[in-house]
């Protein structure tokens, strides 16, 4: 039956990650002047005017980063069984592991070669 | 019911209870950028459910790919679309509702008749979990290779799409009319009334209203 073994750790850290938003708050809420005007209640920018809102339209760029962020990410699950059952499954895997980072790296080149990792 | 049991019913019910807010709350909120962080508790929560059935990898990949990738990639879709535009009010308003009330009826007959179906019987010899990964690794390179190796097919495949819909190769230049932007917000016919109120509240903004009506 499943007892949880061997999580302790990640309910401990669940624990102290949970606690820390509420304890920074609270904190904040203790340390902090009471009162301020209007001029409290806007967005914090570096010290500089707010301008416009932030809901805006935001670059394409930033969409076509996390798109190529998604793959690799899937792309590194697929290769981590293959990297922790390495020693027990032998050359050919090897080898198909090989053709899976070969297709990927064609993937690679085309997004490099659009120009989808520059920035500019 | 020992220690354990007790332990792992707890753990199901506040995950139930997380996971079905969530997907409540995605449904239910107005404003969609909520709706996009409580599907990553969605997410989380069926993560740890994973957990509970002593699937750690499939756990570990769930918050890795869908909250770390896909949902990021959702958020950020919503910042490319979430203009400031015009909305008219549809010919057919009904048909959209109707539309997606039989889609999801559909789709919920289908799901209930799979969950009946299904011999819901489990093995409960328990996996020692430093061996789950090995096990998947061996079925990746054994009897699930095709789909293994089509997996990088695919992943190629959407990674050219992607970067040709990004680039907007194939699509034409201006796509929205300019005399639409240009158009006075205040002079709509359909929402004066909400847009006066903007004016004078600076905190909230124009989707939160739009969206609550």
């Amino acid at each position: 039956m499943f007892v949880l073994s061997g999580y302790e750790y990640l309910l401990g850290f669940l624990l102290v990650c949970s606690l820390v938003p509420a304890l920074a708050l609270s904190a904040s809420k203790l340390l902090r002047p009471s009162g301020g005007g209007p001029e409290r209640r806007t967005t914090y920018e570096s010290g500089v005017e707010p301008i416009g809102g932030a809901w805006i339209q935001f670059n394409i760029r930033y969409y076509m980063f996390a798109l190529v962020f998604v793959i690799f990410d899937v792309e590194t699950v697929f290769l981590y069984p293959w990297a922790v059952a390495f020693h027990r499954l032998g050359l050919l895997a090897f080898v198909e592991a090989l053709i899976f980072i070969a297709i990927l790296v064609v993937a690679l080149v085309y997004a490099w070669r659009k120009g989808a990792l520059e920035w500019s | 019911m020992n220690l354990a049991e007790g332990v792992q019913l707890v753990s199901f019910a506040i995950l139930a209870v997380m996971m079905i807010g969530s997907a409540l709350g995605v449904v239910l909120f107005s404003n969609i950028v909520y709706s996009a962080f409580l599907l990553a508790g969605v997410f989380v929560s069926i993560s740890g459910i994973y957990l509970l059935l002593n699937a750690d990898f499939v756990a570990t990949a769930q918050i890795l790919i869908y909250v770390g990738a896909v949902n990021v990639l959702i958020l950020f879709a919503i910042m490319l679309v979430n203009k400031r535009e015009d909305f008219k009010p549809l010919p057919n308003a009904w048909v959209r509702p109707t539309m997606t009330a039989i889609v999801s009826a559909g789709l919920f007959v289908l799901l209930s008749t799979m969950v009946l179906v299904t011999p819901w019987a489990y093995s409960t010899e328990s996996v020692s979990s430093d061996t789950t990964i090995v096990l998947i690794g061996q079925h990746f390179f054994s009897d699930f290779l095709l789909p293994f190796e089509l997996a990088s097919v695919l992943l190629l495949m959407a990674m050219v799409g992607a970067i040709i819909l990004a680039r907007r190769e194939f699509l034409p230049d201006q796509v929205i009319t300019p005399d639409k932007q240009q158009q006075p917000v205040l002079t709509l016919p359909e929402r004066p009334r909400e847009l006066v109120g903007i004016s004078s509240d600076k905190t909230s903004n124009l989707d939160d209203s739009r969206r609550s009506e």
